[in-house]
């Protein structure tokens, strides 16, 4: 296992310098810069802005420092927001971004598999074709639309909950958020969980299970959940990804203070060490989970082994 | 999944939950779509107000930072407001300076030098009074190279600030000691030397005495500017170079309670301009404790009605009720929110929910209007703002006046104003009704019949005469926008309107805000782009000044010396109603020349409770926190637009 | 493989015998898939629709996706079968959007984009995917494990960020500018998953005997490759490629939900969605219309695409997501 591990670990920080130079290369290259607002700065004002960020230095000794604060794990002060240090920034939002990702991911998963699961064991039957067809919903309905329609019946119509904004997690202000952002991975869940346990039970030794006498729920149990959860795990690295970008989304919708707003508002205002700091952190934190995945992946399928 | 053994029956059975979802959500939205606004509501969503007086405001998207000299957009702007005090600050209703840090002030004869007496109760909140020494240190630390404020700009008025901040340097004999200064037939010469009878300070001389003349402080801008002016090179040889320092800015504490400021020409409005935040004082002990962390909540000390409590970013940000501040008997709000945000639908609904008790100007989204406006809570009134298109001058077909006028012409400005629902339409360079006692121009009429004909004049007929569009050069020309709801549809509706008047189809070029910028900035674009100016200050000349340089945020390469010495005399005029005569020729000049197609001038466009007193749509959206409160009493209630006639209870106070 | 290929095969006659076999036989289960039947008659109909609706309605009702009435009064956002005045009309079966475009116009441009965007997209994954991996899995051995070890590497790298900062920063020049940035974009996000199928598949077929008699022939190893292996992977391509199609169309609506993807005058059904939501409270249909659209769409998609699964079945049961 180790042998595996290690190289994986070691290879990250390439990687993620590999990352952050293409997205410095990216944003170097587009036209404009961070400093032109709406009416034109006077030369001198722009001459003391470039000196006081270092841009009128060559490239390569930008791209060095770079580089270097990378490493350092320092990006500086965000260039938009003077106040803040990017590490600051990151430090604030961050909880907001992982706690409803974390939480819309277990919802999906507590509810997906279940759904999943019920569905295989019960397949064919009403129970099932509803629930895939609630999936077939879920993974073609964009998080965009039904996130307002969620707020206009909830929030605007009835009062119950709060259309926007952010109290903490543990606060009526989570729930929307959450519910909107879980229900794609929901509907791939349920379904992937589905197939996985049906290929399983159609297999030979989930036969030879029943033919020994096992009653049902011990061959579900037992044996179809493992062939339910393996195709689950190996699409959290994938979910992962359309996490981020579903959160960008539910966050510019609820108006949420978290990573996804700063980097989209990074962008639009060319804040360059913010979106660096942004990019590299959540390089690192999709490469270690994708290493986690593929070793809990190994622990579930005894055919695969490092 | 064997799907493939099931009838037709079973599988439509599968699809129906599916179809039935559908359903389901379309009723669940078209549901809430009556429940939009209840046919008899007098205002849009929830009327409840908070409890005492406390009141939740969104300011905008993420302020830039704490620091008022650093920060740059309108979204600061509002909580600078709560924050920092000024010398003046903005009258309620009309965004007029009234007294505040200083209780009155004068102007010498010609309006170049003023003299702002200072308020002796004035407290920072750690309860160190305000002085002048103060306003010395900030103007000095907000100009300074090293801080590369954005908005340094709004300073530059003050003699030497820009040379200050451009890092130049002055010339000087060795020997002597005497600097190089423009006489006043603008050649370079060495000064006169001091009168050893006068009793002026140095500081004072270099105020009053004749302008020093200033280089570039790197070598090459040097090279560049003594070869381009051989008379300067000649006097400036063997003379040493002597850099400008924060100390030759033109403000000067006379005693702890007086200020004097010496500017650089004839400045009749700059106590209007000391209400920008720019120019609000920081406060030195915390600058020079804490560098660039003065504003952390630990640290920040203010001068204003309210004092920072708590900073979420991207979240929200709280101010209390400042027990320092000079005027804080009037002040009734105990605690300030601001919430931050940009998204106008999300406002709108926090505030339909109740969240929320007041939004900020142009939140309300244009497809909402005709439901929003007939309400009593919607905002609505001019704003010092104007949204023109400016031409290219330098390149033809737009080189000749005839076309730009017949472009200008073809637009039903009326019509585009109905289309966007808010603003009024615009023939003029300055926006309308703003400045009591402004005899504004009017520009030219919509005129198809007009338009055609000039065409046909500036060549573009044919044999016979009349207007031919087939002869018009389209493709020398397009209309350069910044990727914007608004702006696109503005421009698709006016070049329908050209289309339609004019027989040409004029491409539309859309681009993104950098790439906007960089393409319109040089003169290179082709025919037409779209500007818009907000005001800096509450008069005329904050939009006429566009054209007093050739280049900076002019952007049509039109230059008129006749048009900058008209607003040079203006200035100087003493007379306020006659300023204004001179300014409105000057605006003539302009429409005559045509270098740009004035469009509209926007309106406010907000929503605030009716509970929400002493906040008006004033033409800046800046509002004095000092002087708003919530009305627990609904028969006094706001049941409409408040007015922005000037109110008595707020005159100056000079307490 | 069927009992019939492995004759076809030993009778030595030329693979496309044994690909038309499995074909029709695919064909044949995908027929009786009554789900799938249904995908592909909707997704027939929208197309024909995006295709050749637009001309029909300027022929009938003079509207474009991008005619702006001149008349002011006309100018608003009016319900389905509405006229300005409330009386019942044919002329906007889909109402108007703000500006008062029509939205049929509009919504069948919009398909006309999504599509485009996601066929295009998905045809430049397929081409990047289907030659890496066919190469990497065909030649094997060091090549072989450096090309998957780039992929791994790759697959690490969160392309939403890339793809946010590619279209933001260099987005915004013009409207067919900004297709040509989505379709490399979008385009990059999926090819991994694709090379790694066709690996797999190659890895599988390699040592088939149809490949061991070009070899021994003397056919060149691009020729074995494109020619031989690749028509014989082209069943799980054709899966994934189905049902890649949907997911880059909502990766395509969440981007001009933020402002990145399609730009005006242009319209896809994402941008027009996100359009819409915006306006929910006041006038839904600007919603409703083109997020019923695209959902029926991606729907279909799905169902084709989970049939053709189904249909080929023996080769997929690895592939189900």
């Amino acid at each position: 296992m180790l042998r595996f591990v290690i190289p994986r670990l070691l290879i990250t920080v390439p990687m993620v310098l590999v990352v952050v130079s293409l997205t410095w290369g990216l944003i170097r290259l587009a036209p404009g810069n961070f400093y032109t607002g709406e009416k034109v700065l006077p030369p001198a004002i722009e001459q003391n802005i470039r000196e006081k960020y270092g841009l009128d230095q060559p490239w390569y000794v930008q791209y060095g420092r770079m580089l270097a604060n990378t490493v350092r794990g320092d990006f500086g002060n965000s260039l938009r927001y003077q106040d803040q240090t990017v590490n600051e920034i990151l430090r604030a939002s961050l909880p907001v971004s992982a706690s409803i990702g974390l939480a819309a991911y277990l919802l999906a998963l507590a509810v997906g598999l279940g759904v999943g699961i019920v569905s295989a064991v019960r397949q064919n039957t009403r129970v099932d074709y509803a629930a895939m067809g609630f999936a077939m919903v879920g993974i073609s309905l964009p998080n965009f639309v039904l996130g307002p329609i969620l707020v206009l019946a909830f929030a605007l119509s009835l009062y119950w909950l709060p259309p926007a904004r952010w109290e903490g997690f543990w606060s009526l202000h989570t729930i929307l958020p959450v519910i909107t952002l879980s229900l794609v991975y929901m509907a791939y869940i349920a379904r992937l969980s589905r197939s996985g346990m049906l290929e399983v039970l159609r297999s030979n030794y989930i036969r030879t299970a029943e033919a020994k006498g096992l009653t049902q729920r011990a061959v579900v149990v037992r044996h179809g959940l493992r062939g339910g959860l393996l195709p689950v795990v190996s699409f959290s690295g994938p979910a992962l990804a359309l996490l981020i970008g579903g959160t960008v989304v539910v966050e510019r919708i609820f108006a949420l203070p978290g990573l996804g707003q700063y980097f989209i508002n990074a962008n639009l205002n060319r804040d360059e060490p913010l979106i660096i700091g942004i990019v590299a952190f959540v390089s690192i934190a999709v490469l270690l989970f994708n290493l986690i995945v593929d070793i809990a992946y190994a622990f579930l399928d005894p055919r695969v082994r490092y | 999944m064997r799907v493939n053994r099931l009838n037709f029956a079973s599988a439509m059975s599968h699809a129906r939950p599916a179809i039935r979802i559908a359903i389901v959500s379309t009723v669940l939205a078209l549901l809430a779509a009556c429940m939009g606004v209840p046919p008899d509501a007098q205002f849009f969503g929830r009327v409840t107000p908070p409890e005492g007086q406390e009141m939740r405001y969104i300011s905008g998207p993420e302020p830039q930072s704490l620091d008022p000299q650093i920060g740059t957009g309108q979204p600061e702007s509002r909580i600078y407001n709560a924050l920092y005090d000024a010398l003046a600050d903005y009258h309620p209703q009309t965004n007029q300076p009234l007294p505040s840090l200083a209780t009155h002030w004068e102007a010498n004869s010609d309006n170049s030098e003023f003299v702002f007496h200072l308020r002796e109760r004035a407290r920072w909140s750690d309860g160190d009074p305000i002085r002048a020494e103060d306003f010395v240190y900030s103007w000095r630390r907000g100009l300074s190279p090293e801080l590369a404020a954005p908005n340094a700009y709004m300073a530059y008025y003050i003699k030497y600030a820009a040379a200050y901040n451009a890092a130049e340097v002055f010339v000087r004999d060795p020997h002597t000691g005497r600097y190089v200064v423009i006489d006043e037939i603008g050649s370079p010469v060495l000064e006169e030397p001091a009168d050893e009878d006068s009793d002026l300070t140095p500081f004072r001389r270099l105020m009053v005495g004749l302008p020093r003349v200033t280089l570039p402080g790197d070598a090459n801008g040097q090279r560049r500017a003594l070869d381009a002016d051989p008379k300067l090179a000649t006097v400036v040889a063997g003379k040493e170079l002597v850099p400008v320092t924060a100390e030759d800015i033109g403000v000067e504490e006379v005693d702890p309670l007086t200020l004097r400021v010496t500017l650089v020409q004839s400045v009749p409005f700059f106590p209007g301009l000391t209400t920008h935040q720019f120019l609000r004082p920081v406060p030195e002990q915390a600058v020079e404790a804490h560098g660039i962390d003065w504003t952390d909540l630990d640290n920040i000390i203010t001068s204003g009605s309210h004092h920072l409590s708590e900073y979420r970013p991207y979240d929200k940000l709280v101010v209390t009720k400042s027990p320092t501040y000079w005027d804080r008997d009037r002040v009734r709000l105990e605690k300030i929110t601001f919430y931050i945000m940009e998204d106008a639908t999300t406002m709108m609904n926090l505030y339909k929910a109740g969240e929320v008790d007041a939004l900020y100007n142009h939140t309300v989204p244009i497809a909402w209007l005709d439901m929003i406006r007939p309400l009593s809570d919607y905002m609505d009134a001019p704003e010092n703002t104007i949204e023109y298109y400016v031409f290219n001058t330098t390149k033809p077909p737009m080189d000749d006046v005839r076309v730009r006028k017949a472009f200008n012409a073809a637009i039903d400005k009326r019509a585009l104003a109905e289309f966007k629902g808010t603003g009024k339409p615009l023939t003029a360079f300055t926006p309308e009704g703003l400045y009591p006692g402004y005899p504004q121009a009017e520009g030219d009429p919509f005129d198809v019949e007009s338009a055609r004909r000039l065409l046909a004049e500036a060549g573009y007929a044919d044999a016979s005469g009349e207007y031919d569009p087939s002869t018009f050069p389209v493709r020398q020309v397009q209309l350069t926008y910044n990727t914007n709801e608004n702006n696109r549809q503005v421009a698709e509706f006016v070049q329908a309107q050209w289309r339609q008047n004019l027989g040409l189809t004029i491409p539309l070029k859309n681009l993104e805000w950098q790439a906007y910028l960089d393409d319109t900035r040089t003169l290179d674009f082709n025919g037409i782009a779209r500007r818009g100016w907000v005001g800096d200050y509450l008069d005329p000349y904050t939009f006429l000044d566009l054209f007093a340089t050739r280049t900076g945020n002019n952007g049509s390469g039109w230059f008129d010396p006749r048009f900058v010495a008209k607003l040079e005399a203006a200035n100087r005029e003493q007379d306020p109603l006659e300023r204004y005569r001179l300014l409105a020729e000057a605006e003539a000049m302009i429409l005559e020349a045509q270098p740009v197609i004035p469009l509209l001038t926007p309106s406010t466009s907000w929503v605030k409770k009716p509970y929400v007193k002493g906040m008006y749509p004033n033409p800046i959206t800046q509002i004095p926190w000092k002087y708003v409160y919530i009305e627990h009493d609904p028969a006094l209630w706001d049941y409409d637009m408040p007015s922005l006639v000037p109110d008595a209870r707020y005159s100056d106070a000079r307490h | 493989m069927t009992a019939v290929d492995v004759a076809t095969a030993r009778a030595g006659e030329q693979e496309i015998v044994q690909g038309t076999s499995l074909w029709r036989d695919a064909w044949r289960r995908l027929k009786r898939n009554r789900l799938a039947v249904f995908g592909m008659i909707v997704v027939a109909i929208i197309v024909v629709g995006s295709l050749i609706g637009p001309p029909i309605v300027e022929l009938t009702t003079g509207y474009t996706y991008d005619y702006i009435p001149p008349d002011s009064a006309l100018v608003g956002s009016f319900p389905p079968f509405t006229a300005p005045d409330g009386s019942f009309s044919f002329a906007h079966p889909m109402g108007t959007d703000d500006a008062g475009r029509d939205l049929l116009a509009r919504v069948m441009l919009g398909g006309r984009i999504s599509m485009m965007v996601g066929i295009i997209s998905t045809l430049v994954s397929l081409l990047i995917g289907v030659s890496y991996g066919a190469t990497a899995g065909f030649i094997g051995g060091h090549l072989d494990a450096v090309m998957m070890r780039i992929v791994d590497v790759l697959y690490a790298i969160p392309y939403i960020m890339i793809v946010i900062v590619l279209l933001a920063f260099f987005g915004g020049q013009s409207p067919i500018g900004q297709l040509f940035l989505l379709f490399i974009g979008l385009g990059a996000v999926s090819w991994l998953t694709m090379a790694r199928i066709v690996r797999g598949q190659v890895i599988s077929l390699k040592n088939h005997e149809f490949v061991l008699a070009a070899r021994a022939s003397g056919t060149r190893t691009f020729k074995i490759i494109f020619r031989h292996l690749v028509p014989n992977t082209l069943g799980p391509v054709i899966v994934y490629a189905t049902l890649t199609i949907p997911q880059v169309m909502l990766l395509e609506a969440f981007l001009s939900f933020l402002g990145l993807g399609v730009q005006a005058p242009l319209a896809s059904w994402g941008s027009l969605a996100a359009d819409g939501v915006k306006n929910i409270a006041v006038f839904p249909w600007q919603l409703i219309c083109p997020g019923v659209t695209m959902a029926l769409a991606l729907f279909s998609l799905n169902f084709i695409g989970d049939g053709l699964r189904d249909a080929l079945d023996p080769q997929m049961r690895k592939f189900n997501a």
